[in-house]
Order: C-alpha cells, then structure tokens, then sequence
C-alpha cells in the first residue's frame, strides 16, 4: 500500500511525519511507564543503597558504627582464592548445564507440538518438575543420589558390589546437573513451545507442498522463526545459571548449616556465605556487583550477535521504511 | 498439488504411534522422580533413605496427608487464601503491564529505546540479594511491611523478565498489520489492545502461569516482608511439619508438597489448552 | 508517701483451677483488685501478705496493676504507662511458641498484642536495618557475647528482682550464658535473657543392636567413658560393605564440633583463643591439636559423617533409623531418639572425658532476648515472663525435649517408660557437671569456626592439604574473621 505524493505536497507530509514520530515518542513512553515509575521509585534507591552497602564494613546489625572502606571489598576479591574458585566452577557449571536444559527442552517442545491425543496431560507431566518445591526436589532426588543408601549405587551395586559414588559430596557437579536439567525442562519447554506455537500454520504447509520434508522445513521455517525465543531462553538461561544458590545450598549435607562441598561451589554459594555466615555484607555485596558485571559483559555479547543470527519482523518491517 | 497434499496426510498419519512411543518413553523418563516423590509422600519419615533400600512404603501412610491438614498447626484454608489473592493480583497486573512495555520495546523505533532496554537486561541480571534489604528498609519507612502492597506495586510496575519474554514475542509480529491498523486511523493504544493484545494469549498464558507459580511458591519475599498471621502458604507449608525439636518430617513435608502443588498443575493443564486454542484466530492469516 | 507491696505467690502443682495474680506495672496513686484467672502451675508454696495500704479497692474489669516500690532500677519509675499493653514483636518459631499459645496470652492480657515473625536471618538483619529490631528474639548462648558487645540487649534484672513468675534462684545452671559483666566475662552479672530450655549436651546415646553385631557390651551409664574408648568402640562398632557404610561407628554435632573442643579444653583450663579472644591458637596448642586431630581421624577413617561421605538427612535420623552405633547429643534428643526401629533398644550414657575431668554443660542454651530498642518492655517483660515461667513452659517441661530453664519444674520431666527412667538417672547425675559455661567469641558469628573447619576439612580429607596445611588454614581464616569482627563492633 503506497502512497504516491505530489511534490506540491511535500511539506506537509514533513509535518505530518514528524508529528508521526513525536506521537510514537509519546506512545512508547506512556507504555513503558509503569515500569519506569517502578525503576525510578522501588529500585533505584535500594540499587544505591546496595552499592553503597558494598564498600562499607556493614555486618547487618552495626548500622550505627559503620566504616567506608572505599574499594578494599572490590580488591579482597580479586585476591581471594575461593572467590576466583568458586568463579571456575560457576563457568564449569554453566557450560556443563546450559546446552544440555536448552537441547532438551526444545526436544520436548517439538514433542509437544504435535497434535496428538491428550498431548495436554504429556504437556502437564513435563512441566511437573519445575514446579514442585525446590526441597521436595532436593529430598527426592537423594533418594536416587546419595552415597551409602541411594538408588543409583545400590543398581550399580549389582554389578560391582560396594558401589559408593559420592554424587553429592566429591562430584556434587554432576548430581546437581542432573537435578536442575530435570526441574529446570519444564520452564524452557513451555516457552519453547509458545514460540512453536506462534509459527504460522500456512508456512510450514506452504513448503511441505513446495515439496520440502521434515527437516527441510525444521531447519529453513521453524528454527529461523524461532530465533527470538531461542535467543531469549539462552540469554535468560545464562543469567539464571551464573546466579544458581538454592538448589546447590539445600544440597549441602545436613543442609544450610554445614558448607557445600568444593564440587558444586558455585560463585553465588561463595557470596551468599560470605553474607549470612561470616556476615560480610560489604563483601558479600561487592562480588555480587562483579557478578553482575560479568554477567552484564557475557549478555551483552550474546546481544552484540543477536542480529546475524535472530529473526526479527519488526526490524526487517522498519528496515523497509 | 493434490499429491503433495496427500502425501503431507500419509506422512501425518505415519508418524503417530512412532511419536506416541518417544513420548511415552520420554514421559516414564522424566517422572520417575515425580513418581518417588509420590511414593515417599506415603512412607513413614524412617522408610525414608532407609537401608535395605525399600522403593514402596511397608504401609501407605494415606494419613500423611491428614495429617498435612491437621498437625501443621494451622489454618490451611487461610492461608491458601492468601497465596492466591498475592499470587492472582500479582499476576494479572504483571502480565498486563509487562506486555504493555514489551509491546512498546517490540514495536516503537524511538530515541532511547535501546538504552532503556540495556537497563532492562542489566535488572534481569541483579541479584536479587543486593536489593533485599535496602527494599526492606523502603518498605518499612512506607509502613508498607506487613502487609500485601509491596505485590502490588510490585505488580504494577512490570518485571523486566515478562517485559523481555512479551518484546521477543511481539517482534515476531508482520508489520502489515500495523500498517493497516494505522491507515485505518488506530492509535498506538488501540493497536495494542485490539490487535496484539489477543493475538499474544500464548504469551500472555505463558506470562500468568509463570508469574503465579513464582508468586505461589515463593518463600523469601513473605518471610521478609509479612508477619506470621499474614504470610503464604509456602512459607507455612515449608516450616511446619517438624517434630519438636524442629527437625523437618521430611515425608509429612513432602505430602504436604504434593497438595501444594496440586493447584499449579490443574491451572497449567487448563491454561495450556488455551495456549493452542488462542492460536486460532490471528489476523496474521491475511 | 511510701507505698509498701509484698508479693504473693500461688502457685499449684499442675492441676485445674489455680489461681494467679498477674501484671507489674508502676501506677502510684490507683490501686485495683487483682483478678484471678485459671492457669496450670506447679507447687512451691510461698505465702506472704498483701497490703494495701491507700485508696479503696475498685473493680476493674480488665486490667490489673499494681503498685511497686522499685528501689533498684530508675528505669522502671521512668515512664510509668497506665497500663501494660502494647504490640510486641516476637521473632520465633512457631513450631515453639504456637498460635493457640499466642491466643491464649492475648486473651488472658488483653492490651497486649502479640505480633509474631517467623525466625529468619534475613528478617531481622532487615529489621535492625530499618532501626525496628524484634522485642523478643529467639536466640542461642554464642550470640549473646556478641548482642551484649553491640549493645543491643535489655538489661532484664530488675524485671526478674521483682516478677512473680521468675525467681533468679530458680533458674538452672545454663541461664548463666544470658548473664554477663561484659562481653568476655559471660555467667554471672546482670541478666538479659534466660533459656526455653537445656540439655547436658554431651552425653551418649547408644544402639544396644550395633554393640551386639560387634560382639561388645554396652558401656555402663554409671561410669564415663573416655574420647579415646569412644574413638575405639567406633572403630568397632562401625560396620563397611565395600566403600558402602552400612552402620555408623560415632557421630556428633557437627556443626557444632568447635563448642566440643571448647569443653574439651575446658577440662584442662585452656581455650581455643588466646589474648582476649582476638585470636584463634591451634597450632600453638599441643592440646588442641590433639583435640582436632581426633576429630579429623575420625572423618578419614570413615567412623563418623563427613563432607565426603555425608549422612543422607542428619546423625539424628541416621540412629533413629538403625544406622548409628553411638551418639553424642543432649537429654533433648532422648525424645526422639526411639522410634519404631530403635524402641527399647536405647540407653543414655554419660558423657566421656578427655582428661579424667567431667564437664557436661549445655553448648546452645536457646532462649529468648529483649531488643535494648525495645519500644514497649513493660509489654514484652509479660510475653517473656508467660513464655518462660507459665503455660508454655510446663508444657515444654512435660514433652521431654529438654531440661526445664527453671529448677522449680524439673519435677515435670516425664519418667514413666523404663527408657525414660534411665535417661533420669543419668541425667541427674550429669547435672552436677553442667554448672560451667562455655565462653564464646564476641567477635565472632555462632557457626563461623565449625564453618571453617568443615570446608578445610573436605580438602583435607581428599588430601589436597596435610593435616598441619589445615591448622594452619583455619587459624587463618578465623583470625581475619575475628578482626573483622573487631572493628564492626569497636
């Protein structure tokens, strides 16, 4: 649909453009509004406060006596060998973890897509492990893991008698992988397959009958369609895997009081205790904000790559404007 | 032409019990550890991990589950309440605001936009520990502690998670149908409301189902903010069902888990088939 | 103008219908009757007379003061409010102060509202923050050097000089670990807290089946036996299929092994810390390189759980499920300790000696504290006073999880089963070794020790680091942590 304009009237079309982008202008910030208002309101002043927490000496409880310490807790950090540790395991972790959640829950989503019977119930019966209680989780999967009574080395018991792998203590890695690949399918699966749903019907038909098969059409429809949600379950997925605590904590032998064990000490486990053992807030907060850097660094390269390889309407729309 | 098509049929029809085997295998897979939670949830708290390793309860403790009711000393009803008015409102009012704010990243090329996005992104990446307390200390001099406001302005004021997953989503929208919607003379809201809007139900699903699980489940924000009587059921069920000395009854919790966990599964199961339903009508059909 | 009270105390061994006068407050010209109320209370009668020297007796039908003459703490007269009432904030668990406790004293106090929040580090970090800290907190022994060198504590004295409910002769040894001169001179002074409960904590359990497997007889509960015994029976007693543990030889608390070795070392007058606690002495001290070293032997010969070879829940669960020879816990886990598998299987032992000197205090003393920011102590004295010395307490005193906080209710510990009788026994005779108390470090956190030997440990055992590398390792980190600890509080 195109308009065709005489020279006499360009001006106006100038003015009206212009008032075109100035309403947009308007538009998106009256969207974007109540989030902003949140930001600058709720979040902001605790993100300061937050800063300002990490270069004080602040325990929690001496508020009235606390000292600035300027950069000191961002350089103990450097020289801290648990906290340059427990970052080497964090990467482990997230290079072992990530391809394995993101490979299998868009497996399940394909899965699921299809149109078979009571497809509703398979749905529910995958996404029933990310939602049953972290510690339900943890205790059931003991029953499986645990070194001297746990399912998995009493089978490998049959074959060599005495079997007594520690997945939970000297390779706590790898327990814990397996713990949250399974909790954590259900989320990715479900956004995955939101994504294969959006894939309009007539495209997939339209090439089948062009003569493509299966693959054909997984490789040359369905992914590129489904770059922006693959795009947004990796960034989200590196994001949530750099800051792993809870399952990794309740792991721990008897619980939170005793530390995890080296295998599964992950940065945010080193963080969390520096704060709530050893009450180093001021520290605690200084790696959590270097965490955040990192992080901040990693995503922002994965979005420096976001177009050569995500498909995008809208930005092909206004690349045609 | 013909041909082709029936031969698209043929291959559909083929493939069905092959798919049915890969799912039902697939399916024992992942919930066998679904099915020991279960069987656990029925045992007595020393046929937990126990040796000689016993797969099956000697006697079905169906009164576990009684017992979730009744020993936890207190009002399950009331406080199942109060997860789901925090849960409901919260999610509604993200999921909406969300997708406001994920609409405008998705679909306005406008000065600042990027940048505001960046900040978006950064807050995904803040964890939450850092603003904890200063939060804490917000609320407090607001005398909002206590009580239910902090989800709801919490609620209002969108997550940059959902406004994330909704700009994803609506950039995968043709452009056409703002364009026509425009020349049509719609303004921004009105595109909004009467175009993407329903054509997002899959997202917006997504988005809900998401944002009440979190809330449901979540335990630190109502032990930060609310007092005993007005906390959630999490919290409760989390803290409840321990012997004396406050040693967890590890297979009483883990009933009470199950029943906890009974309302996500139905509204899940229920919402997914809307997530296909919603699909059906969409202007994108031309 | 001198108004003279003298107290009356009534007090009925658990029964129906006892009465009780309650309330303190300061009012100096209205004087009201007392109005009695049903309440449970055991026997110790002590009668002495009231008199009411001006005004006549009205009716009130609520509330109940009464006059007092407070000679010993100005606070007390400082604001005299017209009636004990307010809103305290109780942080708890709630499995220990209950909802139909709490209805309970709200209706038998109206005035007073109990607003209760659940236990959580987090929470009360965020409240202190705010500058709102919690009335009352739950609390243990090693916190209170620490509060009392912040300050944050209310002095209590002059509620107990002059309460009814409390006597300061009444209290049990382990009270001693909420009164302190200062923060290094805990046991005696002012006090500003007192336990819910207490155990002898370092007595044995034993697991009658495990000493039969090994061919051995049950050590006599007359006799103590010593660490190094203890450390042999393990051996014996611990039961191997391969790399599988299929019986436990020992087990202890673990994460609280640095209070052990502090009554370890108790016995031969040394201390984990050396010049005014600001520095932790390992490897300096013969003596308590001994003690580690046992504890570290122990872990590498596989006897007890370690972070290597974990329990599957805790040590508790493990004997109660029949995989646990021997124990090391307090009267508090005699509850529990018989269960369907271990029922009459169960004998209590002494606790051992390192060096032939018997000590058995209790190593956590949980009680509760009074917020020095408190806003309403008169209030939150009345909370605590019914918590400690009324209902709740008879009730904990009856349930056999812990030793009453006060001598007066020891009669209620339940000794009826066989099983029971024996724990009395031995029980009774380790109160006479639970008169000392431990001495924490002010400067440092409840776990932050155990915390560090636990995680050195682990390389120990997988011999990334010798045993001296591990000494040497954990007095580092304690040290850095205890002069942190230093320049929070100076």
């Amino acid at each position: 649909m195109s308009t065709v304009q005489s020279p006499a009237r360009r001006p106006s079309i100038r003015r009206r453009l212009s008032s075109r982008s100035w309403r947009r202008t308007v538009a998106f910030y009256t969207f974007i509004a109540p989030w902003l208002i949140g930001f600058v309101l709720l979040t902001v002043l605790p993100l300061v406060l937050g800063f300002l927490t990490s270069l004080t000496n602040y325990d929690g409880l001496n508020l009235a006596n606390i000292k600035f310490v300027g950069l000191r807790n961002y350089t103990r950090a450097f020289a801290d060998i648990d906290t340059r540790f427990s970052l080497g395991r964090t990467l482990t972790w997230s290079a072992l973890n990530m391809p394995i959640w993101m490979i299998l829950a868009f497996i399940l989503a394909l899965l699921l897509n299809r149109d078979v019977k009571g497809q509703g119930v398979f749905r529910t019966l995958y996404y029933l492990p990310s939602v049953i209680p972290v510690v339900a989780t943890v205790w059931v999967w003991k029953i499986f893991l645990d070194r001297n009574y746990g399912l998995l080395n009493a089978i490998i018991s049959l074959f060599r008698p005495g079997t007594a792998i520690p997945w939970l203590s000297t390779h706590a890695l790898l327990g814990l992988t397996a713990i949250a690949v399974w909790s954590g399918l259900g989320w990715g699966m479900v956004v995955f397959l939101a994504g294969l749903q959006g894939i309009p019907d007539e495209l997939v038909q339209a090439a089948r009958i062009d003569g493509a098969n299966s693959w054909q059409v997984f490789r040359h429809v369905t992914i590129p369609l489904m770059t922006p949600v693959i795009f947004f379950v990796l960034v989200n997925g590196l994001i949530s895997s750099f800051q792993q605590l809870v399952l990794p904590l309740l792991l721990a032998p008897t619980g939170m009081n005793v530390p995890p064990p080296r295998s599964s000490y992950l940065y945010m486990i080193h963080t969390y205790r520096q704060i709530f053992v050893y009450q180093r807030f001021g520290y605690g907060t200084a790696l959590l904000w270097l965490l955040f850097i990192v992080i901040m660094i990693v995503t922002l390269l994965v979005f420096r790559t976001e177009r050569y390889w995500v498909y995008s309407e809208a930005a092909v729309g206004e690349e045609g404007r | 032409m013909m041909v082709g098509e029936t031969r698209f049929r043929f291959r559909k029809v083929m493939q069905r019990p092959a798919s049915y085997a890969i799912l039902i295998l697939v399916t024992c897979l992942i919930s066998l550890p679904v099915v020991w939670f279960l069987l656990t949830a029925l045992k007595k708290d020393i046929e937990y991990l126990s040796y000689p390793i016993r797969i099956l309860p000697e006697v079905a403790q169906w009164e576990n589950y009684v017992k979730v009711f009744t020993t936890g000393g207190f009002s399950f009803s009331k406080y199942a309440w109060h997860s789901l008015f925090l849960a409901l409102s919260f999610s509604i009012l993200t999921s909406f605001t969300s997708a406001m704010g994920g609409f405008a990243f998705a679909r306005f090329q406008v000065p600042g936009r990027d940048r505001l996005f960046t900040i978006i992104i950064a807050l995904l990446i803040i964890p939450a520990i850092v603003t904890v307390i200063p939060q804490f200390i917000v609320f407090s001099r607001l005398r909002l502690t206590n009580t239910y406001w902090p989800w709801i302005l919490w609620g209002l004021t969108a997550s940059p998670f959902h406004i994330f997953l909704f700009r994803q989503f609506f950039l995968s929208f043709p452009s056409e149908l703002e364009d026509a919607a425009e020349v049509d003379g719609c303004g921004p809201f009105r595109v909004f409301w009467s175009i993407f809007l329903p054509n997002a139900k899959a997202a917006l699903a997504t988005s809900f189902i998401f944002n009440f699980t979190w809330v449901w489940g979540d335990y630190f924000t109502p032990m930060i903010y609310l007092s005993d009587a007005k906390t959630t059921l999490a919290v409760k069920l989390a803290t409840s069902y321990l012997d004396p000395k406050g040693h967890a009854l590890y297979t009483i919790t883990l009933a009470a888990c199950v029943v906890y966990t009974l309302p996500l599964i139905v509204m899940f199961f229920l919402g997914q088939k809307y997530i296909l339903k919603g699909m059906v009508t969409s202007g994108l059909k031309g | 103008m001198t108004r003279r009270m003298t107290r009356r105390e009534l007090l009925r061994v658990g029964g129906l219908g006892s009465m009780v006068a309650f309330l303190a407050a300061c009012q100096p010209k209205v004087v009201e009757k007392v109005v009695e109320k049903e309440v449970t209370k055991i026997v110790k009668e002590v009668v002495k007379e009231t008199i009411i020297v001006e005004g006549t007796p009205q009716v009130v039908e609520k509330e109940v003061t009464r006059i007092i003459e407070v000679t010993k703490a100005p606070e007390a007269i400082a604001a005299p409010p017209a009636a004990v009432e307010g809103n305290v904030v109780v942080m708890h668990f709630r499995h220990e102060l209950t909802e139909d406790e709490e209805n309970q004293f709200e209706a038998d106090n109206p005035g007073i509202t109990i607003e209760f929040v659940a236990a959580d580090l987090t929470r009360f970090f965020a409240m202190c923050a705010a500058g709102t800290p919690p009335d009352l907190l739950r609390c243990q022994a090693p916190s209170i050097p620490q509060f009392l060198a912040r300050k944050m504590l209310y002095d209590l004295t002059p509620y107990f000089e002059i309460s009814d409910v409390l006597s300061l002769d009444d209290l049990a040894p382990a009270n001693s670990y909420y009164r302190g001169y200062s923060p290094v001179a805990i046991g005696d002074g002012p006090i500003y807290g007192m336990c819910k409960d207490w155990s002898p904590d370092f007595t044995l359990f034993a697991y009658k089946p495990a000493f039969e497997e090994a061919g051995l007889d049950v050590p006599d509960d007359t006799t103590p036996l010593t660490y190094q015994e203890v450390f042999e029976l393990a051996r014996q007693l611990a039961v191997f299929e391969g790399e599988r543990v299929v019986m436990w030889g020992y087990g202890y608390g673990d994460w609280w092994v640095d209070r052990i070795w502090m009554n370890v070392l108790g016995e031969l007058d040394q201390s984990l810390y050396a010049d005014s606690f600001t520095r932790i002495d390992l490897t300096g001290n013969e003596h308590a390189q001994a003690v580690t070293k046992y504890y570290f032997d122990l872990a590498s010969e596989n006897l007890v759980a370690n972070p290597l070879n974990p329990s599957p829940s805790w040590n508790g669960e493990d004997f109660t499920k029949g995989t646990l020879a021997l124990l090391q816990f307090g009267y508090w886990y005699s509850a529990s300790a018989e269960s369907d598998i271990t029922a009459g299987q169960v004998v209590m032992l002494p606790a051992p000696t390192w060096a032939g000197v018997r000590r058995d205090p209790t190593m956590t003393a949980t009680g509760m504290v009074m917020a020095a920011a408190s806003k309403v102590p008169d209030a939150t004295w009345k909370v605590f006073e019914w918590y400690n010395g009324l209902e709740p307490a008879i009730a904990r005193a009856g349930g056999g999880w812990g030793v009453p906080a006060l001598k007066s209710m020891y009669d209620l510990m339940p000794s009826e089963t066989e099983y029971q009788q024996q724990v009395q026994r031995v029980l009774q005779e380790e109160f006479k070794y639970a008169k000392v108390t431990l001495q924490f470090n002010p400067f440092l956190g409840e776990t932050t020790t155990a915390d560090v030997w636990a995680k050195n440990l682990e390389l120990g055992l997988r011999g990334d680091i010798t045993f001296d590398e591990l000494l040497a390792n954990v007095e580092t980190e304690v040290n850095t942590a205890i002069l942190e600890g230093v320049d929070r509080i100076a």
